[in-house]
């Protein structure tokens, strides 16, 4: 199958924003607008978040205010892998009486892939085996928050300004459109994350409550500018002479992992709690339906709204619908706009190709008909339920071609199944209405034998 | 034939008392197995080039492969000085791993499906990581530990723990369910004729 070990040799054409050129196990099938979304014509949304290790839900507001991390798991400093607790017992003075011993449980971190324990770093062992772990304070978090601050204040006056000057101009609008019309211009300096719709004008009344209230008074937030220095402090005199000893120098991508510190000695390398991944959801730009959807859990890997293009349209000689399928294919025409890639000439087959559609429960029927298709051997190598084979020829056009590509349109009948069904009086078959849709594709065949 | 047998005697597996060798394990040519070492079925430990001791302790695990063979450009035929593999106490060796190693201390792991050369020593405290392949001429220092697909390498500040409740679990259970080959007191009496 082509589609599970070498994706990219068949690729269909997707007419969206940009022209997308991509194998169908990528790509969506919107079936309210019959047509192929790559993933470059869906808006992407964020569903949930999760941490991968410990497989823990956290609604969006307490990732935003834990900085998008997990509060119980964490990352080893030098090689980026989940850190396990482990647990030795330590022989430790009774509280009651100092001079017995008994031996006590103290927990420490430790990287079952390159064997970092946080001993390394100096981090005394906990005697509770989760929650004692602290990341380091930031020494300038305070000058950060007051900056933040700061500018979240001049925004704000400044939209206001803006929402004044708006309204002095016109006056017949209604002053509370307006501050809902100028909320969907992007907000300086992030007072509020939200999405950004495509469509200007929606009213996004939560947003309003995110920004201070109109009523409170403003304090005045003043900060001093960053004061630069005249005097740096000098390099240490044997910078250029002291032998480098390689095992206690950090990586630069252990460095930035952690931009508040980022250290230069592995020995102040202190683990970080993990990272959160989130789940997203696709929306067609189009139509603004849904066209994957997540489920919440984060152990479950099903979706709840799925329309991968895989199970609607056509793969290449294989019917995944239902129903009987129409097929013809067209060679593409000479100034065709979107033929560039074909290096060779192909010729298609031009009767039309039938396909059976899919039944699953076909395999285990053995009373079943055969089907009965009058194939023509030229055209129709092989058939086998609801899939096809087909000879094509190809003329290469260049001599030594290292990948042969040829492009057609296949034109297909495609039922919408998700259409409402109009009941019908005599209550017989009401069959839907069938539309055709034509597909570019392209097909690597491989270089040229020589 | 005093020095036929003499030669035939070095030639054998010599496996002290205290050790566990599965029978399914291939051992050939002049190996020493120490005491307290367990040996998995499926092992295989291939002195060909000359013989190899094995100390205390260890663990040897499935399908690895500890081989003191020709290097690559010498042939069989020529006369090679033959060279002893030594092999320290409490190293593991684990599963599929692949050692070529002339000469290892102790307490060194080296992990799965890894590959060790002829040239590399290691010291003591050494942990060679899963997959990785290391055929460096060198000696690698005291606790360092070789891990990732580009085999960085970090220096820890503890030693890998000797695995004796390992060993002590697989003295008790292996010889439930295998067959042990046979153990010969390590210093051989000398033949007389």
């Amino acid at each position: 199958m082509a589609s599970l070990l070498q994706p990219d040799r068949v690729v269909y054409l997707v007419r969206g924003e940009k022209r997308i050129r991509a194998p169908l196990s990528q790509l969506y099938f919107c079936r309210y607008c019959s047509e192929l979304r790559s993933l470059e014509c869906v808006s992407h949304e964020v569903d949930s978040h999760y941490c991968p290790s410990c497989l823990e839900n956290m609604p969006s507001a307490e990732a935003k205010l834990k900085k998008n991390r997990c509060a119980n798991c964490f990352d080893c400093p030098c090689c980026m892998h989940t850190l396990s607790t482990r647990a030795t017992n330590i022989p430790a003075p009774l509280p009651d009486d100092p001079t017995k011993t008994a031996m006590k449980k103290a927990y420490y971190l430790a990287c079952g892939f390159c064997r970092w324990t946080s001993r390394d770093v100096g981090m005394a062992d906990k005697s509770v085996a989760s929650g004692g772990w602290q990341e380091p304070e930031n020494p300038h978090t305070q000058r950060i928050n007051k900056l933040v601050e700061y500018y979240q204040q001049l925004a704000h006056r400044e939209k206001q300004e803006r929402d004044r000057k708006k309204l002095a101009r016109r006056r017949q609008c209604m002053p509370l459109a307006f501050s809902q019309h100028t909320i969907h211009v992007v907000e300086k300096y992030g007072l509020g994350t939200r999405l950004q719709r495509q469509r200007s004008g929606a009213p996004i009344s939560s947003l309003a409550g995110l920004s201070l209230k109109e009523g409170e008074d403003q304090k005045e937030i003043t900060i001093e500018p960053a004061q630069a220095l005249e005097e740096v402090e000098p390099l240490p005199e044997d910078c250029y002479t002291r032998p480098i000893s390689l095992p206690e120098v950090t990586t630069l991508r252990q460095r930035l992992l952690q931009p508040d510190f980022q250290p230069a000695g592995a020995s102040q390398l202190h683990p970080r709690h993990k990272h959160l991944l989130m789940k997203r959801s696709l929306r067609c730009r189009k139509c603004e339906h849904n066209l994957s959807k997540p489920e919440f859990n984060p152990t479950s890997i099903k979706f709840k709204i799925q329309l991968v293009a895989e199970s609607q349209v056509l793969l290449t000689l294989t019917n995944p619908v239902e129903n009987i399928t129409h097929v013809s294919l067209a060679a593409c025409e000479e100034d065709d706009p979107d033929d560039i890639n074909s290096t060779a000439k192909v010729i298609v087959p031009s009767k039309e190709l039938v396909l059976a559609g899919k039944d699953a429960a076909a395999e285990y029927d053995e009373l079943a008909e055969p089907q009965d298709f009058q194939d023509d051997p030229d055209v129709v190598a092989f058939r086998k339920s609801n899939k096809i084979g087909f000879f094509i020829k190809v003329i290469p056009q260049k001599e030594e071609d290292a990948d042969v590509t040829v492009s057609f349109k296949i034109r297909h009948d495609f039922r919408n199944l998700a259409a409402p069904v109009r009941p019908s009086e005599e209550g017989a078959d009401n069959p839907t209405e069938a539309i055709w849709l034509t597909h570019h594709v392209e097909l690597r065949l491989g270089p040229l034998a020589p | 034939t005093t020095m036929a047998d003499k030669q035939n005697a070095q030639k054998s597996v010599k496996i002290a008392a205290g050790a566990v060798v599965c029978v399914e394990s291939e051992i050939r040519g002049d190996v020493t197995i120490g005491p307290r070492t367990v040996v998995h079925p499926k092992a295989r430990i291939i002195a060909e080039a000359g013989p190899i001791v094995i100390g205390e302790g260890n663990l040897i695990e499935e399908q690895a492969l500890i081989i003191n063979g020709y290097p690559e450009n010498i042939t069989p035929d020529s006369e090679v000085e033959p060279k002893t593999m030594t092999i320290g106490i409490n190293n593991v060796f684990e599963v599929g791993c692949v050692s070529q190693a002339l000469k290892i201390g102790d307490n060194n792991v080296i992990e799965s499906k890894a590959d060790v050369g002829r040239n590399v020593i290691l010291t003591s405290g050494c942990i060679i990581g899963a997959f990785c392949q290391v055929n460096t001429c060198e000696v690698i220092p005291e606790n360092t530990v070789i891990y990732g697909s580009g085999c960085m390498r970090r220096v820890q500040t503890e030693r890998p723990q000797p695995q004796t409740l390992q060993l002590d679990f697989l003295m008790k259970i292996l010889p439930n369910y295998h067959h042990l080959k046979k153990t010969v007191k390590a210093a051989s009496k000398p033949v007389f004729n």
